[in-house]
């Protein structure tokens, strides 16, 4: 991250209200769509999606089959496909294998499903790096990968987008779809963590939100 | 053929509705597959200086197709208003090995998503 | 094209910026560029025209910009090729704007 004074982001503040004030006026954006488009990133859409295909997937196996054969049309059947995550592709994490997605060209990323991407995920340090060195980008987030396990990374360059189904954690039997969604981390379904088991304090939530 | 935008202002119902539906990729083709499943390839050497998908580290380098996607329009010419061109688009595997050189753990993969015309038989 | 986005492999790019609850936006104009963007999108510019449009950035500016200025960058370029906007008009209000607004 290079830094910057605080001179270029005023200007750029003002450049970006002077193009949007410019379009408005020549009926070429509605201002409205622009205030129901961000309300939407920033309060509708998440990682929550994702991780209620993924609390799916682990307690119910023919879901499971049916979303790593066909992640588009599974994933439709949860009513959670939309722009930037038209085309799915779901890919599962287990005791061998460990998979890792990244677009190395510019950004892309499943939006309907996750949200819209983190700064690290947009970052140059990631997309350079995630290819050619998986392994060491993993331990920057903390997870150290034993060599016996396989490593995919996918560069989503296409129009496919992907979802790392991660390894269900365990101690986590009997529980319900939303409490197992409750686990499921955004970088879980990168492939940059893994999801924990529940905590105390996981189960103390859960039983304040059942009363 | 070609994409024709609409030229129309958005409005706050069809925000709705792009959000929801999206934009589809996918086409038809009459011509075959150039490729099917356990195919060896290689990624064409290729340099244009217009856009393409095919990343520079990935050109020459030999891989399995390991899932054929189906048809999609193409985004090397789609991104230059040009002819849609849908054709196959297909995983391919690498060995990182393969990409990188021999330094590299032979437990490591990638997979990228190549077009019959980023493609070449073996 | 050979240019700076094509990244995969590169080094030297540093540590990665991980920074916990990031908000979705960092400041209002990156939300603003966006939705306009977004709301342009389809309508106005097939999704892979504007990937192609950040990628004519210079390399030297790619490589030293944010995310969002390059969103900015190919959102102006398409307005700009396309006939919406001019970069006159731009600068025009933008100079408007400067002085109603100290």
């Amino acid at each position: 991250m290079s830094s910057h004074d605080p001179q270029p982001h005023a200007d750029i503040a003002l450049r970006v209200k002077a193009i949007e004030s410019l379009l408005i006026e020549k009926g070429i954006v509605d201002p409205a769509a622009l205030d129901a488009i961000i309300d939407a990133y920033e309060h509708k859409i998440g990682p929550h999606n994702g991780a209620r295909i993924v609390a799916k997937a682990w307690v119910d196996p023919e879901f499971k089959q049916r979303l790593l054969m066909d992640g588009t049309s599974a994933i439709a059947e949860l009513g959670l496909t939309g722009f930037s995550s038209e085309h799915m592709v779901v890919v599962e994490n287990t005791p061998t294998v460990h998979n890792l997605i990244v677009c190395t060209l510019c950004s892309c990323y499943p939006w309907a499903i996750l949200g819209l991407p983190p700064t690290w995920y947009k970052s140059f340090a990631y997309r350079s790096r995630a290819v050619i060195d998986p392994r060491g980008v993993l331990q920057e987030f903390g997870l150290e990968m034993p060599k016996s396990v396989e490593v995919r990374v996918w560069d989503s360059n296409a129009d496919l987008r992907y979802l790392v189904l991660p390894e269900r954690p365990q101690h986590t039997e009997g529980m319900t779809e939303d409490a197992l969604a409750a686990l499921v981390t955004r970088n879980a379904m990168i492939g940059t963590a893994q999801v924990s088991p529940p905590t105390f304090s996981n189960e103390l939530a859960d039983a304040e939100v059942a009363q | 053929m070609s994409i024709e935008p609409s030229n129309e202002c958005m409005t706050v119902a069809q925000v709705e509705v792009l959000l929801r539906d999206g934009l589809s990729c996918q086409s038809e083709s009459d011509t075959p597959a150039k490729f099917k499943v356990s195919d060896r390839v290689r990624a064409k050497v290729m340099h244009p200086q217009t856009y393409t998908r095919l990343p520079r580290y990935a050109r020459g380098k030999m891989g399995t197709v390991m899932r054929d996607h189906g048809v999609y329009v193409f985004p090397d010419t789609v991104g230059q208003r040009l002819d849609t061109k849908p054709q196959h688009v297909y995983s391919i595997r690498f060995a990182a090995s393969e990409l990188w050189g021999a330094n590299t753990p032979t437990n490591d993969f990638l997979f990228l998503d190549l077009f019959d015309d980023h493609l070449e038989p073996i | 094209m050979n240019g700076p986005h094509d990244m995969g492999g590169m080094h030297n790019m540093g540590s990665i910026p991980i920074e916990e609850h990031e908000p979705v936006f960092h400041s209002e104009w990156e939300a603003k560029v966006f939705a306009i963007s977004f709301a342009t999108f389809a309508n106005y510019f097939p999704v892979d025209e504007t990937r192609q449009a950040s990628e004519l950035m210079p390399p030297g500016q790619y490589l030293s910009s944010r995310y969002y200025e390059r969103w900015l960058y190919a959102l102006e370029l398409l307005m700009t090729k396309h006939n919406l906007v001019t970069q006159a008009e731009i600068e025009d209000r933008i100079a408007q704007m400067a002085q109603t607004d100290p």
